[in-house]
């Protein structure tokens, strides 16, 4: 029996005799006979040692980022992360407390939490942000909610370039409130948003109540036609999707009127893990509050009068307002709230710019480096971009592509298409990021790799 | 009474470096002047070891598990063992990228596989999967697939309810809603399932009738299999929310009991920690008849390789950008391999003997409603503290300065002034005891100190209706009104 159930002296036997009931099996005589099942039919438990060992073992089958020269990002950054992040995530007190119901006891993650907040409302612009979501995508998912309980309609707006996952996520939420989401697309040449069909759509008698628009985009692109949608848009709300280290560079959107600003917090000091836990960030303007999802934390005092912190504002939540919360969300990814406000903190806002133009800078010199393939288009849309941008292959396919690089050691992006479309139709490309692991050396491999496999997949242009 | 919460006078991080002033942005390389923030973020310059004191003091100031008994009911706050926190820091775990190839990512997909087939025996059910982040994330999953199977079956404009108890946990009629169904609770008898309410709410209407068992109560709904027989017979589904499977691990199942559709909380029963209020990992689990609505991708083995499937037609497509919380799932993982069948079925078998042991002597205490046999977690009435102008809030407060937990308070909303108790099968029963003494020393108190409680933590007793009166929610708030 493992040492994490106590039994010290015998103590079950001893609780079973002060119950006056002969064994724990009588605690069980309430689960019918016919509701009983036998074994499972799992394996015998094991020592903590063989379990880490086994699990070793399988792990040993992955090959992580370090043995590549990885220019994965998109939503999932691999970024290094300061030790310091994680000495205090995995600091007891906060690692193995939950939700702050009783506040007083909790003062450590509340005003964590309520920096953290503090922090998303000063890169966004927006008034107020919640204490986390999920992940990027339910973000713009509760977002999405967000916009038809303060604007009638029944068209939600995105644009056709925001990456497939987050189409899928939000057509959930948007389909159980019998919404539907209607795609813009955008400019062929630049990858920006398509202005005149935003702006034809909301001429003709709008049944739009809200639309979301990222920055940097699904390609890469920081679309400047973001600064003018608003005025477009008038007064259905807008939402922004933002990548957090973007902002310590771009304008707030806050300043071209957004009603709700949500990204995916993971980039900041979260470890990729394949996928999760995530982060999901979302701030909006003051008078949306009321109709905001999640965890808010907000200052107050206590009986002697000094500054102390709560959860506010619950009647929108699910445990006072049930069925018409504003939300279900109950669990939310504190902790990694926590790595957030952790992370920015240790790195420090200069340090933080400073990053994001190192990767703009390397960026470029891969986009320049992969143009010179051929076949090629790097990048393939002509807009600004920061760290990452799309490449299109002339010929091939990406998987193809992408098979030949790993033989080099190169993860060369990540595939653009809906995989339910089926590999090889559509356009071929690829969002290509630079990363703080890679400098010259990668990417001058990353050409070679890509000039080879360019040859193989065929015939010139 | 020794216990003292730290009491740092830390300021917030922001007043740590008074100078912060906004700078410039630097030029960044491509991007058009016009777009570039004209001030950096206002945030503050420190050095390490300030950021690493700050934050390490205001931990200080926090109950987790780690260092007092939680008695959270319904949140199941075991020890989380650090094995689970090694693995998933080892570099062939956190260092992976979603987008990588299948073949650099073989570990991690056999990771998830494994704890699925797992999961399949645990709960009963054919088919798992790891794709939602926490329990309520998976209700509205798995009632999102329930539209799902009655569109298809062209019922669903007929099919438009969803009911539940009057126990059940808010997130139960929020997730309802969210996913296009009216809520409708329907009220207990005794603490469990009225059968002839049932009978009379249940209709062609009914697409979904969603249960906890144990309910909130601590019971176990004992006629489960009349209520499965009930709701199946109007063509309807049965769905079983997790929260309380700690209680029947290896005793008992979603699929033996009847269940269409269920999700667990890897963070409850399989110790994934809750880190304050999140990540959770809440898995999915479905019978055959929602099994191919299930979220993409599954992961999937072919001979000796595993990977993600995303051709699933009749699928409700993505509820998360990624699949699963893959750090999260190594340590539910590593959880269940050490305990093993026996060990899980102790799991349950010792929760449930701690919930009964610390319900029989707070028993003696305050009323217990409801019948005596319970399993996870109990509920207790502080209704007879009202004689003595106390209330269940001034007991859960007068908890923390004996540096325990409070349990959960006013909930179910069926008991007045309920506690819900639940220390699970980590505790002692030295530890149970201590709880069992503090609860005493609590209660016996005058009702001045009650009142006053808490008097040995960071800070009293918080002005709640002020925080809400008020709203200051950002360090911007404080700048624009710097008062209290």
């Amino acid at each position: 029996m493992s040492r994490w159930i106590p039994e010290e002296h015998g103590e079950e036997q001893a609780m079973l005799d002060a119950l006056g009931v002969p064994s724990i099996e009588a605690l069980f005589a309430d689960v019918p006979k016919k509701a009983r099942i036998g074994r499972m039919g799992l394996a015998a438990g094991m020592d903590e040692a063989e379990v880490v060992a086994q699990i070793d073992k399988i792990l040993d089958r992955n090959r992580p980022l370090s043995k590549f020269a990885s220019f994965l990002g998109g939503r999932i950054s691999t970024r290094y992360v300061p030790a310091a992040v994680d000495a205090i995530v995995a600091r007891g007190e906060f690692l193995t407390s939950y939700t702050p119901y009783q506040p007083e006891a909790s003062q450590g993650m509340l005003r964590t939490l309520f920096e953290f907040q503090s922090l998303w409302v000063e890169l966004t612009g927006m008034d107020v942000a919640n204490a986390s979501l999920y992940d990027g995508a339910t973000a713009a998912g509760e977002a999405l909610l967000l916009c038809r309980r303060i604007h009638d309609g029944h068209r939600f707006l995105i644009p056709e370039s925001l990456p497939w996952e987050e189409k899928s996520v939000l057509a959930n939420y948007a389909g159980g409130a019998g919404l539907t989401l209607e795609e813009i697309p955008y400019d062929p040449r630049s990858g920006r948003l398509d202005l005149e069909r935003v702006r034809a759509r909301i001429a003709g008698g709008s049944d739009v109540f809200g639309m979301l628009a990222d920055v940097p985009n699904g390609f890469g692109v920081v679309d400047e036609g973001l600064w003018e949608l608003k005025s477009i848009l008038k007064d259905v709300p807008l939402v922004v999707s933002a990548d957090p280290l973007a902002l310590t560079v771009l304008e707030p959107p806050g300043r071209y009127g957004a009603d709700v600003v949500v990204g995916e917090g993971q980039g900041f000091g979260i470890a990729p893990s394949f996928g999760g836990p995530l982060l999901g960030l979302f701030a909006c303007r003051r008078e949306h509050l009321r109709s905001a999802p999640g965890r808010i934390v907000g200052a107050t005092v206590d009986a002697d009068g000094r500054r102390a912190y709560a959860h506010t504002i619950q009647t929108r939540e699910q445990h006072i307002r049930r069925s018409r919360a504003t939300s279900n969300i109950c669990t939310n990814q504190a902790l990694m709230a926590v790595a957030f406000v952790v992370y920015a903190t240790t790195v420090g806002p200069r340090g933080l710019a400073a990053l994001e133009a190192s990767l703009a800078e390397k960026a470029r010199t891969l986009a320049s480096a992969l143009s010179g393939v051929d076949g090629i288009q790097a990048p393939r849309f002509d807009a600004p971009y920061l760290g990452e941008f799309t490449v299109e292959l002339g010929r091939g396919t990406v998987d193809g592509f992408l098979q030949r690089l790993q033989r080099r050691k190169v993860l060369g992006g990540v595939p653009l298409a809906d995989p339910r479309a089926g590999s090889g139709t559509g356009p071929q490309r690829l969002l290509v990021a630079a990363t703080d692991a890679v400098g010259d050396k990668e990417i001058q491999k990353y050409a070679k790799a890509a000039r080879a496999a360019m040859a193989a997949a065929g015939g010139g242009a | 009474m020794t216990f003292r919460q730290a009491r740092w006078d830390e300021p917030d991080v922001w007043d740590l470096d008074p100078e912060a002033t906004p700078g410039e942005v630097p030029p960044i390389p491509g991007l058009p002047e016009r777009l570039r923030r004209r001030e950096a973020v206002r945030w503050p310059e420190l050095a390490e070891l300030d950021v690493i004191r700050h934050y390490s003091r205001l931990s200080q100031m926090n109950f987790g598990v780690d260092t007092v008994p939680y008695a959270l009911g319904s949140c199941t706050m075991k020890y989380n063992p650090r094995v689970g926190e090694l693995l998933a820091r080892r570099r062939n775990a956190a260092d992976l990228h979603p987008a990588q190839p299948e073949s650099t990512v073989q570990g991690a997909l056999e990771v998830q596989w494994r704890l699925e087939r797992l999961l399949t025996k645990v709960t009963g059910m054919p088919e798992v999967s790891l794709q939602p982040s926490a329990g309520a994330h998976g209700e509205w999953a798995a009632l999102t697939m329930v539209r799902a199977y009655f569109r298809d079956q062209g019922t669903l404009d007929r099919r438009t309810e969803v009911l539940l108890p009057d126990t059940a946990h808010g997130t139960n009629p929020a997730s309802a809603a969210m996913a296009g169904f009216t809520a409708r609770e329907i009220p207990s008898k005794d603490g469990c399932v009225d059968l002839a309410a049932l009978r009379a709410a249940v209709s062609e209407r009914t697409a979904c009738f969603m249960l906890t068992n144990p309910n909130t109560a601590g019971l176990f709904e004992s006629e489960i299999l009349e209520i499965a027989e009930i709701v199946h017979g109007a063509g309807s589904m049965l769905y079983y929310d997790g929260a309380n499977l700690n209680a029947i691990l290896g005793i008992t199942h979603p699929g033996r009991m009847g269940f269409d559709v269920a999700h667990l909380n890897l963070h409850k029963t399989f110790s994934t920690p809750h880190g304050g209020g999140g990540p959770g990992a809440g898995v999915l689990a479905a019978g055959e008849r929602l099994a191919p609505y299930l979220p993409i991708p599954r992961v999937v083995k072919e001979g000796r390789k595993f990977r993600l499937d995303y051709d699933r037609p009749k699928s409700i497509g993505k509820i998360k950008s990624a699949y699963g919380n893959f750090g999260l799932d190594l340590r539910a993982y590593a959880f269940a391999l050490v305990h093993g069948e026996d060990g899980l079925r102790h799991v349950a078998r010792r929760a449930v003997l701690n919930s009964n042991y610390l319900a029989h002597k707070l028993g003696t205490l305050l009323p217990r409603p409801f019948r005596t046999l319970v399993k996870h977690e109990f509920l207790l009435s502080g209704a007879p503290l009202r004689e003595r102008g106390v209330r269940t809030l001034d007991l859960a407060k007068r908890l923390l300065d004996e540096g325990v937990h409070a349990p959960t308070v006013y909930f179910p909303s069926l008991v007045e002034e309920a506690l819900m108790i639940e220390l699970p099968e980590t505790e002692s029963r030295r530890t149970l005891d201590a709880y069992a003494a503090a609860f005493e020393r609590a209660l016996g108190d005058s009702p001045e100190h009650l009142h006053a409680a808490p008097q040995h933590l960071a800070v009293s007793r918080i002005d709640e209706v002020r925080a809400a009166r008020e709203p200051r929610l950002s360090w911007k708030d404080l700048r624009d009104a710097p008062k209290g």
